[in-house]
């Protein structure tokens, strides 16, 4: 690969990082780590004047997401291909993975408001795979970049 | 990204003319960002700590910090997309000044997105290297944008 190229999808790399490091602040701020915060988020609160969320409430909120995420997705894991990781079967779970968190991170909140108030673990312990899957690929893509 | 294993480009007209099409889209996307940056956010010091801090004086509250983030956020994610898919293009058509001109046109960019939330978050002063490295990276991405289209024009790359 052009030494350009390289360089360029370092650069990609190190916004990624913003992108993952401002997903956190947001996530943080709107939702909340806390089984409880996510909770009321999704179903409301009147003791801290949280509006529940509705169902075309949330579809508006995951319809710009569904398309990010895949891209997203798309773009950092297919560098992986110009890699020596591209033939190891780590590599295909760690794509299965990826996109399988962001599809339960993006839909858990329908289940949330269908009164299954389980999806909020399943929200949280996806948010936080997908972000770590990322950065786990972001090092793969990194390593590979500057040593091999 | 299959143009960058084209070898002539010029004589793959299928290819130029969706390269070309493309450059002319990022184009407007860059100018829409200038316009619509100057009439919600600000583009001078004053319009941007007045969004950022808000104004006694005038009656204008400050961003709240949800707004602020998302702001950041859809930044950062339209930016990455943006210069990718603009650099991957330019390092296909130009030879010499290809890593140099990556590195400011990156640098600029990724100094542009943190300064806005140290600007938000620490001090005022980073409005200022906000200003200076967006104004950096637009102009440098616009004159990428010439200059593959140009190149692209070229009897041969």
């Amino acid at each position: 690969m052009l030494q350009a190229y390289k360089l360029s999808i370092i650069y990609y790399l190190i916004f990624s990082l913003l992108l993952i490091v401002s997903a956190v602040m947001l996530f943080d701020n709107n939702i909340g780590f806390t089984i409880e915060s996510i909770v009321s988020y999704y179903l409301g609160d009147e003791e801290k004047f949280i509006a529940s969320k509705s169902m075309s409430g949330i579809l508006k909120l995951i319809l710009p997401h569904t398309f990010v995420f895949g891209l997203f997705a798309m773009v950092i894991l297919h560098f992986l291909v110009f890699t020596k990781h591209r033939y190891k079967k780590s590599t295909l779970i760690l794509i299965f993975l990826v996109f399988f968190t962001s599809f339960t991170e993006i839909t858990s909140p329908f289940m949330i408001i269908s009164g299954f108030e389980f999806f909020a673990y399943i929200k949280l312990l996806s948010f936080i795979s997908f972000l770590t899957l990322s950065l786990y690929t972001i090092w793969l893509l990194f390593h590979s970049i500057v040593y091999d | 990204m299959k143009f960058t294993l084209v070898k002539n480009i010029q004589k793959d007209s299928a290819m130029s003319m969706v390269l070309k099409g493309f450059l002319v889209f990022i184009l407007f996307y860059l100018i829409a960002d200038i316009l619509v940056m100057n009439s919600s956010f600000g583009l001078s010091v004053n319009s941007i700590s007045t969004t950022l801090y808000g104004n006694e004086d005038e009656y204008i509250d400050a961003i709240n910090k949800a707004s602020f983030l998302e702001f950041w956020h859809t930044q950062i994610f339209f930016i990455m997309m943006v210069l990718l898919t603009l650099n991957a293009i330019f390092i296909r058509m130009a030879k010499r000044s290809r890593v140099i001109l990556t590195n400011i046109l990156m640098i600029s960019a990724i100094t542009s997105l943190t300064s806005l939330p140290l600007a938000y978050y620490l001090s005022d002063f980073f409005v200022n290297v906000y200003i200076t490295s967006y104004f950096i990276w637009h102009i440098l991405a616009v004159y990428m944008i010439f200059y593959s289209f140009w190149k692209l024009n070229a009897p041969s790359v």
